[in-house]
């Protein structure tokens, strides 16, 4: 009897290692799993929206060249709703849970900066896609990789050149109370310092809807710029309210995260405010710096049936394009060796050439900036005003 | 002024919570949800279907009433006596509502379209918002027009008889179980009011509502669960205590300050500014 129970069990536990091994493995080995963190719920649910659209003409696009080490890759798409503790453990299902090789994404800095916890922990390369929060690569961890901007490369190589570029004497900081904003504000004050620019600023709360006491504030300061470091739909309200208390067109608004004033009901809710409104991009149809990026508006356009306007699908399409360029020169998906291969990634993408920084010490290490532009809204048309030498018209007032 | 006209909005959205929570004491957590639905409801008609203004308005905040009136029969009756589940159910319901909407609406802003465009300058001081200025019109209106039903009307006497004494207006021959359904129906259709009139200054969003179930939920307890005076008076020191917090001390922490009203008030008044003590 007891023989008996022990062949049934020998031949149950083999049985059990043949299926795993000769069964299972072969079909859970046809795909290359990468994961993918975003806001598709919540306040920043549209950028989750672009990360979608952007990964969706990544994956064909890198299956159509062989796929990822002769395999198919399949994406693992984990909701953060842009809260930190659902960040968080977000990240740690997709390693755990999905045995992803590696994370790409994420657009709160807040999220971000909690996900990068999990990511040295866990050992896993992560490559934030829109996060600018400085200290997501100032920490110098070793599996912690940004494709995409800095707050600091942001301020210092794109806006307050800008400011400076177009003679503003005055200008006003409006940053909603998130890493990002806070972080994007402070950096702005010391460049404006440096560059001679008088300012004032104040700290505006994330879910506020009514910005009138701020424009009461902000007017009384009678600025040449406000740049508003306001993301979401607060942005909206923010242009709207300022356009109603006359703050605007007297002074222009720099929308420095970007994304909202190309959402769709951009202009359904901000009503004619909207023009002469300033925001920062990386996507212009007119200065594509690429091949790639001419092929990410047509496919788009034929996938989609319109023009891409949130810049962050585009994003998203890049970090997709330098994970599986790294899994195919590392020939594994060892973490390591991913990351070896991260630090000498030459790969031409939408937004330009990139390469890691690999000096460590500062928000450099591990940080790729793709160049940055200042387009301004003039007569629902995008007109780029800086830098210069991409620019296709001048600021008007 | 600003703080006025914020204060009558905070007020509008919360006379729904105050009204059911006075007839029935239920608290819905989906009110933040229907404010929405409303709003989508507006703009769907007058802005995706071309409909009149005007009519779409009272079509959503009917739709709304119904939607109420359905809430109430599916979730809340079965509830009754158990005020812990009828929470958890509406609790529940708004992350569905949440979720529905950014299946069908998207997760983009959406606004009905504008009744008043422009702003005007007030006392040659600054300029405010027609828009918000309407809105202050037809929310003092709307909040008016709850006063005088419940203060003058057939109804609105045994709604005041059911929440002052369940059992004795039962024993005088009220049906309570048709007054909890229209009461909920009522309830839903003022959120839907507020959606509706708020929703051109205040796009919505499919995760819009929390907020707005959030304001409405301190609005109630600031002026006393179930006082529907208290409900202005609760909307209007909010408005106020938040918009001067923000001039006068910090933009940063607007909403901090009506949280520390509503701790200090409770200290001293535990049931709320014209909140009933509990016998």
């Amino acid at each position: 009897m007891r023989k008996g129970l022990l062949v049934s069990g020998l031949s149950l536990t083999m049985s059990l290692v043949f299926f795993l091994v000769f069964g299972i493995a072969p079909v859970m080995a046809d795909t290359v799993k990468v994961g993918v963190v975003g806001p598709r719920t919540g306040t920043a649910a549209a950028t989750g929206k672009a990360f979608e659209e952007g990964i969706k003409l990544a994956v064909a696009y890198v299956n159509s060249k062989g796929g990822v080490m002769g395999k198919q890759l399949e994406i693992v798409f984990e909701d953060t709703a842009g809260a930190p503790d659902k960040a968080a453990s977000g990240f740690e299902r997709l390693v755990i849970k999905d045995k992803v090789a590696m994370v790409l994404g994420e657009s709160h800095s807040s999220s971000a900066l909690a996900e990068i916890e999990v990511a040295n922990r866990l050992k896993v390369p992560f490559i934030v896609a829109e996060a600018w929060a400085d200290p997501i690569t100032a920490k110098n961890y070793k599996y912690v990789f940004r494709a995409g901007p800095s707050n600091s490369g942001v301020v210092n190589e794109t806006i307050a050149k800008w400011v400076v570029h177009e003679k503003f004497k005055k200008a006003f900081i409006v940053a909603e109370n998130t890493d990002w904003g806070l972080g994007i504000a402070e950096l702005t004050k010391k460049a404006l310092e440096k560059a001679g620019v008088k300012y004032d600023s104040l700290v505006t709360e994330r879910q506020s809807q009514d910005h009138y006491t701020e424009l009461s504030k902000i007017k009384a300061f009678d600025p040449d710029v406000v740049l508003a470091y306001v993301y979401g739909t607060g942005l909206h309200y923010f242009v709207a309210q300022a356009g109603e208390t006359k703050l605007t067109p007297k002074a222009v608004i720099l929308d420095g995260a970007g994304p909202p004033s190309l959402w769709p009901d951009f202009w359904k809710n901000v009503g004619d405010y909207g023009n002469l409104e300033c925001f920062v991009s990386s996507m212009h149809e007119k200065v594509e710096l690429t091949k790639l990026a001419t092929y990410f508006r047509e496919a788009y356009t034929k996938e989609f049936g319109t023009a891409p306007t949130d810049y962050k699908s585009r994003s998203i399409f890049d970090a997709v394009l330098i994970a599986a360029d790294a899994v195919n020169r590392a020939k594994s998906t060892d973490a390591d060796k991913l990351v070896d291969a991260l630090e000498k990634t030459n790969l031409l993408v939408t937004r330009g050439m990139v390469k890691f920084g690999t000096q460590m010490g500062g928000p450099e290490y591990h940080q790729w900036m793709p160049p940055m532009l200042i387009v301004q809204w003039q007569d629902k048309i995008q007109t780029v005003l800086y830098p210069t030498e991409g620019a296709t018209g001048k600021l008007k007032k | 002024m600003n703080g006025v006209v914020i204060g009558v909005i905070y007020a509008l959205a919360a006379l729904g919570v105050s009204l059911v929570v006075g007839i029935m004491n239920v608290i819905n957590f989906a009110h933040g949800e229907l404010y929405i639905l409303a709003g989508y409801f507006s703009f769907l008609f007058a802005d995706a279907l071309g409909w009149n203004m005007y009519l779409s308005l009272a079509v959503a905040v009917f739709l709304v009433f119904l939607f109420g009136i359905f809430i109430e029969y599916i979730l809340i009756r079965p509830t009754y006596g158990n005020e812990m589940y009828s929470l958890i159910l509406t609790f529940i319901l708004s992350i569905v509502l949440q979720n529905a909407y950014l299946l069908i609406f998207g997760p983009y802003p959406n606004k009905p379209p504008t009744w008043i465009k422009g702003a005007t300058e007030v006392f040659g001081l600054f300029f405010y918002g027609n828009q918000r200025l309407a809105a202050l019109v037809v929310g003092a209106f709307v909040i008016t027009a709850v006063f005088l039903v419940i203060k003058l009307t057939w109804f609105g006497k045994i709604v005041r008889a059911a929440s002052q004494d369940r059992e004795m207006a039962e024993l005088n021959g009220v049906n309570t179980l048709y007054l909890n359904m229209l009461s909920f129906g009522l309830g839903c259709a003022l959120a839907g009011a507020a959606g509706v009139i708020l929703a051109p200054v205040f796009p919505v969003t499919p995760t819009a509502g929390v907020q707005v179930a959030l304001t409405a939920f301190v609005v109630v307890v600031l002026g006393g669960m179930g006082s529907l005076w208290g409900c202005v008076v609760g909307g209007l020191v909010l408005g106020l205590v938040e918009n001067l917090g923000a001039a006068f001390l910090s933009t940063g922490y607007k909403h901090i300050f009506g949280f520390i009203i509503l701790i200090l008030v409770l200290l001293i008044r535990p049931a709320g500014l014209f909140g009933r003590k509990e016998i």
